[in-house]
């Protein structure tokens, strides 16, 4: 009885029917976008991965449910293991040097002090701004066989040229480009998580000693390791992602359809029109990706409990 | 610059008055009610066409969309078939690429359209091309790419070089070449990356690579003329008389231009690319002349690209569609127009006997020191084999191609292998894709 003077039970009672439907109401833009740009293109290609073309004498082919067929027949496509296969090794490589010069950058820039340190965070940063189909073209200039100003200088050098569009090498060719363009994201990022680190806990550092090298490795890696973990995550996705770079360098020379998964799947659907195919492998991109960044995060976890 | 031009245009009026009765112009179906047409189409100043054949017909109107051409039209058009909505009306695809579309069932058959009584009046073997079974019609054809040899007069000269009539004259000029330029000059280059190139030189020697065949098909990539073509050529490459430089890519356009290459084999829109992507290098350097023959005396050619436009099945309006498609690629003003804002080599008969095409003050002519080079690509026209067909899964034999000449030039394959790969993947990615093929 007390408690209704003090507060009335009617307003109390629509402010609760209130609270339970609001939250929704926000919501609801973020989950009609959710669902319109995120589910429904998902749940659109699942579909798609289910059918399979069918044909009988000439004219249009059928589309026909079969199930998991085209699952089936990505596990059996070496074209396809094999862009698998080309991109783990890609990641493999490029992730580490691409980070550890992030790394080795963002420590460096931190202990530099004043105007410099803007003027190389910029420049490091510089990269990113390209768009990767821009830094492609400007890459597959400098590699042309015989316009490259490097293998010009090669050859004033008197050194034999190297074909950096060779099928064999454009692996290595599009892991340059990417490692340009990615690493000084990647180190704008480490370098604003070294930003945040409070300076006492430098002083308490140095009073204990620890300086140049030691002050590095024992205290500033250690803080980073969240960062560097949240940025390999970020690598790994980014590189099962790798597409516009391979597809610009292709009018160029001969680059293999199946460089990279990705490239394989737009040229199944577009060219090929194999819609259902290329389906079913974008899911099975997406579930490798999936399965990389979570083995990785665990590995990592596991590491950081040590 | 503008005076030119509009003399151009004064001169082109006032031969049209007096050719006008010997060019045959296309019976056009009358058109009612206010129709809106939409064209994807690369060819430059279409537009500037369009205009010409509102004039016809007042009641429509036409907009023209410039995708950009090759994939990108490609892309978009499959996508759109595929989602059923999103076509444009009338839209241009290459003959190559025709069969795979047909086979969409995206593009409307013409027939219904009178399209068939237009056969005559195009180059005998663009007809196969659009209609492949003989019957339904799936396109108008507009622009063929007969094969000649472009080569280096000012080379030629300097270190006395015939111009060859046979490819057995054109091995022997190339090791001459080599010798007399320390290796420095290359007699001609490979498009490694571009199959319809070394399908057009084929096609010269009466290869087939497609075939239909009751229900199915027969594909024969590793066919003898393609076996005799690519082991003529990995032979010049191997002695290093020939380079193998992309179509299209600066590093092409750059050694053409310094005189590092002094022949090549191009398609009748090749010329007007010469010009636009050399400009003053090389200038007025370069000239025309027929394909080198297999037998001496002969007067074969292949076929390079070339496009047509067909009509999709999403068009409200296919019959005034037709008569564009139809006017677009046939009509005296419209042939005249396209070839020169846009470079296209009339597959129109009469077209291929207008004055334009010889006029001196265009810039392929020009570039090619004032020779009336249309003569040469009008005589290759007729000169190309009628009876070849594409198949509707060759955008995967295309690719496929690069693969396997890219093991060749690694010296991984013989030509002969890479042939029976090239024939062995694509017939798998063939019948994976449902197609009877044999």
């Amino acid at each position: 009885m007390s408690q209704g003077t003090l507060s009335p039970p009617r307003p109390r009672r629509s402010r609760r029917a209130v609270s339970s439907t609001t939250p929704w109401l926000f919501l609801a833009p973020f989950l009609l976008a959710f669902a319109v740009f995120y589910l429904a293109p998902v749940l659109y290609a699942v579909y798609l991965s289910l059918f399979i073309k069918k044909r009988v004498g000439f004219g249009p082919a059928k589309e026909v449910f079969a199930w998991f067929e085209q699952y089936s027949r990505a596990l059996q496509d070496t074209a396809f293991l094999q862009s698998l296969g080309n991109i783990a090794l890609f990641g493999l490589v490029q992730i580490p040097i691409m980070l550890g010069i992030a790394v080795a950058l963002a420590i460096v820039l931190d202990s530099v002090k004043g105007r410099a340190q803007r003027f190389f965070r910029t420049v490091f940063y510089l990269p990113y701004t390209i768009p990767a189909v821009v830094a492609g073209l400007l890459w597959g200039y400098l590699y042309s066989p015989n316009l490259s100003p490097i293998n010009q200088t090669l050859k004033a050098v008197g050194s034999g040229t190297v074909d950096m569009l060779s099928s064999t090498v454009v692996l290595w060719s599009v892991a340059n480009i990417v490692t340009w363009t990615w690493t000084g994201y990647n180190m704008i990022t480490l370098y604003a998580s070294l930003q945040n680190v409070p300076t006492d806990i430098y002083e308490a550092a140095k009073i204990d000693g620890a300086d140049g090298w030691n002050l590095t490795r024992y205290i500033k890696l250690p803080l980073l390791r969240p960062t560097i973990i949240l940025t390999f995550i970020f690598s790994i996705i980014g590189t099962m992602q790798v597409f516009s770079e391979p597809f610009v360098l292709r009018p160029l020379g001969y680059v293999p359809d199946n460089l990279t998964p990705n490239t394989y799947i737009y040229l199944a659907a577009s060219r090929d029109a194999q819609y259902g195919y290329a389906a079913a492998m974008a899911i099975l991109i997406a579930l490798v990706t999936f399965l990389f960044s979570t083995v990785f995060l665990r590995f990592a976890r596991l590491g950081g409990d040590r | 610059m503008k005076n030119v031009k509009l003399l151009v245009l004064i001169g082109l009026l006032s031969s049209s008055v007096t050719a006008q009765s010997s060019y045959q112009e296309p019976k056009l179906p009358k058109v009612s009610g206010n129709v809106n047409l939409t064209v994807w189409s690369w060819v430059p100043n279409l537009d500037k066409t369009v205009k010409e054949f509102e004039k016809i017909y007042p009641n429509i109107k036409v907009k023209v969309e410039n995708l950009g051409g090759g994939p990108a039209t490609y892309t978009k058009l499959q996508t759109a078939l595929k989602a059923g909505s999103g076509a444009p009306d009338v839209v241009q695809i290459e003959y190559g690429y025709l069969p795979s579309f047909i086979d969409t069932g995206g593009l409307a058959d013409l027939t219904k359209y009178g399209a068939n009584e237009a056969r005559n009046l195009f180059v005998p073997w663009t007809w196969g091309q659009v209609s492949p079974d003989g019957k339904s019609v799936y396109a108008i054809p507009q622009d063929t790419g007969p094969f000649a040899m472009v080569y280096r007069k000012d080379i030629f000269d300097k270190y006395k070089i015939a111009v060859p009539k046979t490819w057995n004259e054109y091995a022997k000029a190339a090791e001459q070449l080599s010798k007399a330029s320390g290796g420095k000059v290359k007699m001609g280059n490979f498009y490694s990356t571009f199959s319809p190139w070394f399908i057009a030189l084929a096609w010269q020697d009466g290869g087939q690579f497609f075939k239909r065949s009751g229900d199915g098909w027969v594909q024969t990539l590793d066919n003898s003329s393609a076996k005799k073509v690519l082991n003529y050529w990995n032979g010049l490459i191997k002695k290093g008389y020939v380079s193998t430089v992309p179509a299209f890519s600066a590093d092409y356009w750059n050694a053409a231009g310094a005189g590092q290459i002094a022949t090549n084999f191009e398609a009748a829109w090749g010329p007007g690319g010469y010009a636009s992507s050399m400009k003053t290098k090389s200038a007025g350097q370069w000239r025309v002349a027929s394909l080198p023959q297999w037998k001496a005396g002969a007067s074969a050619s292949g076929n390079w690209g070339g496009s047509s436009m067909a009509v999709t099945t999403q068009s409200k309006n296919p019959q005034a569609a037709a008569a564009f498609a139809l006017w677009l690629n046939s009509s005296r003003t419209a042939v005249e127009t396209n070839f020169k804002g846009g470079g296209l080599f009339p597959a129109a008969k009469a077209g291929l006997k207008l004055p334009a095409l010889s006029d001196k003050t265009s810039p392929p002519i020009k570039f090619f020191g004032g020779q009336d080079i249309n003569a040469v690509y009008a005589k290759a026209s007729e000169g190309v084999n009628v009876n070849f067909q594409w198949a509707p899964w060759f955008p995967a034999v295309d690719a496929n191609f690069n693969k396997q000449i890219d093991a060749m030039l690694k010296g991984k394959l013989t030509p002969d292998q890479a042939l029976a790969a090239w024939q062995k993947e694509s017939l798998d990615a063939a019948r994976k894709d449902g197609y009877t093929v044999r």
